[in-house]
């Protein structure tokens, strides 16, 4: 039995308003200098719930591009560091699309597993997520080839539908329950009907976005793939520009670097991608990873080999940012299925 | 506890090993922190210089020597000209110790040869003093040591320590060109001086740290004079800036040398991708 309502949008934005006036945080898709962006909204109407999607993932909300580890400060023979306190305010990223809420599934199994970061630990645990099922596809879109769908619920502690005027909310998680526990009473729970007439639309979509699914096993066959020319020739387009580990709802590299003065300043945790060239060379000069091809590759294999050979799915949700913001056009996806064409061969 | 925030190290003493080479010798300004603090030969730690960032060093004392830390580092980037710049009584960052070990538990009895290529010898010095300071417990002991010049080498005082000492050979080398008049080593390639030591391969471990060209060359003298590559041992060098497996800048392959590594046999890297 699915936990869930059925809500007028006078309701949902209602409780959005509530949201608001709980002291939480809210962060939706909204304009922001003609680009739509998850930004903290400080009303229901900034929030943008008929877009497709946006231009950067949600991601920053949760691993910020830079941030503050902490702080220094050198006296005469000490040196002081501190941490500053974390804001402590909940917040709700809201109305994030079910890719989105699925990348952040994935920056969870490599900040939370192991050895948890310590500040993305504490931002997640006040974070919940309200994600918003898909009711058409963009061009670009293929969360269905990588284990995804429109109304997929990796990630999402609620999940809005778009259903004939109305919305439909379903409770995925306790975080999900708890998000809703004032109000829910007042809201009429969804029907069976209610929830077969999503399937039906979200069906729809998947067939709009008509992907055929990567194989699990093609992470082995690209594992064992690594010589192979065909990285050489695709890899030889890449600018190196590093635009698609940016607006990856996925990618989680980082480097560490200090912003200030030998006497003061801070420590700080940046974005970083493996297809800039100073990634991994090492201060002798040697670098791994010396041409694009090499770090292209890279990045194709860490997302459909080597992180699913440990962790069962792929590390890319299928958003296709990387594919449209792509100065020259590669598409992740298509060189995946190039390679493993070309390797079973 | 927020992973990155390091321990505060006062520089207890410096060597300048070479023109670009120093050992810092550090104590931690907490000393309750030294008490309780472990690590094994062979992990790694960043050491910062506040202000210029962080670099991974290996720590080069083994445990048996506790109570400070070491590291050996040329300046070569950032961060290194900035520590190099730091005198005696000054702070340094730390946070550490991360990564696997040697295995020197299971070297017990064995014959041991121990190869440093340039500043690579700083990761063969903390195992090697380990197993000095257990000397009865190992067999015999062969440290080849190779730099580009006569200038270059490091640990000199205490490489003639160690030849002092009973079942304990001590091979210096340098490149060809690198030597000078006066000079009673070998004069030669790492591996090409390794080939002319006949050394068989029965018994032996061999530990190998050094520059990745070196490091190439010399599996393939000790595949061709019969040492299986289970017998082998290196260290990963790659670039890191977490420790932890979060920053994803060391993999090779499905390989996270901060988390799997740094510590490697010649085995095991058959198994990676040419990602070196």
């Amino acid at each position: 039995m699915i936990l869930g309502w059925r809500l007028t949008d006078a309701e949902r934005r209602e409780w959005l308003e509530r949201l608001l006036g709980s002291g939480r945080r809210v962060v939706a898709p909204t304009r922001d200098g003609g680009l739509l962006l998850f930004r903290p909204i400080a009303s229901p109407d900034e929030a943008v719930l008929d877009y497709g999607n946006t231009r950067w993932s949600p991601k920053e909300h949760l691993f910020p591009r830079a941030e503050e580890l902490f702080s220094y400060r050198l006296t005469a023979d000490e040196v002081k560091l501190e941490q500053r306190a974390p804001d402590a305010v909940e917040q709700v990223l809201f109305g994030l699309r079910p890719c989105d809420a699925a990348g952040l599934a994935r920056l969870d199994s490599v900040f939370l597993d192991g050895a948890p970061d310590a500040s993305y630990a504490e931002r997640r645990s006040r974070t919940f997520t309200v994600s918003l099922a898909c009711d058409s596809a963009r061009p670009e879109c293929f969360c269905t080839a990588v284990g995804g769908s429109p109304g997929g619920t990796d990630g999402s502690d609620l999940q809005l539908v778009h259903l004939d005027g109305s919305w439909l909310l379903r409770a995925l998680t306790d975080k999900g329950v708890q998000l809703v526990e004032t109000v829910s009473a007042l809201w009429e729970q969804a029907t069976d009907e209610d929830w077969a007439a999503a399937k039906e639309c979200q069906r729809a979509v998947e067939e709009e976005i008509a992907r055929t699914p990567l194989a699990a096993e093609w992470a082995g066959v690209l594992d064992g793939a690594f010589g192979h020319p065909l990285w050489a020739a695709v890899g030889e387009r890449c600018l190196g520009c590093g635009v698609c580990a940016y607006v990856c709802p996925s990618c989680s590299c980082f480097d560490v670097d200090d912003n200030g003065s030998a006497f003061c300043g801070t420590r700080c945790r940046l974005w970083d991608s493996c297809g800039f060239a100073s990634f991994t060379k090492h201060a002798s000069g040697h670098n791994p990873r010396p041409d694009q091809p090499s770090r292209y590759r890279q990045r194709v294999l860490h997302k459909f080999a080597y992180y699913p050979l440990e962790h069962g799915s792929f590390m890319c949700v299928g958003c296709g940012r990387c594919t449209v913001l792509c100065p020259v056009g590669l598409d992740i996806q298509q060189t995946v299925r190039r390679v493993v064409e070309e390797a079973l061969a | 506890m927020n992973g990155f925030l390091p321990h505060l190290m006062r520089i207890a003493e410096l060597r300048q090993e070479t023109p670009d080479v120093r050992t810092l010798c550090l104590e931690f300004a907490d000393r309750s922190v030294a008490s309780g603090f472990e690590w094994r030969a062979g992990q790694f730690a960043l050491f910062s210089s506040f202000g210029a960032g962080e670099c991974v060093f290996t720590i080069a004392n083994p445990p048996t020597r506790g109570g400070r830390i070491e590291c050996t580092f040329k300046r070569l980037g950032k961060v290194t000209t900035s520590l190099e710049r730091l005198s005696t009584g000054e702070l340094v960052g730390f946070r550490g110790p991360y990564g696997n070990s040697f295995d020197v538990e299971g070297w017990r009895g064995r014959n041991l040869v121990f190869v440093g290529g340039g500043i690579g010898m700083a990761a063969v010095a903390a195992p090697l003093r380990y197993v000095l300071d257990r000397r009865e417990e190992y067999g015999e002991v062969v440290l080849l040591n190779g730099a580009r010049t006569v200038p270059d080498v490091v640990y000199k005082d205490e490489m003639q320590e160690w030849e002092a000492i009973d079942g304990v050979r001590v091979v210096r080398a340098v490149d060809p060109g690198g030597e000078e008049p006066g000079w009673k080593g070998e004069v030669g390639l790492i591996p090409a001086v390794f080939e002319r030591l006949g050394l068989k391969p029965d018994g032996r471990t061999v530990v190998v740290c050094g520059p990745p060209v070196m490091l190439h060359f010399m599996l393939l003298t000790l595949d061709k004079l019969g040492y299986s590559r289970e017998q082998v041992v290196t260290t990963l060098e790659n670039r890191m800036t977490c420790g932890v497996g979060h920053c994803g800048r060391c993999n090779v392959g499905r390989f996270v040398v901060c988390r799997d590594g740094p510590v490697v046999t010649a085995a095991r890297l058959n198994d990676l991708p040419e990602d070196l």
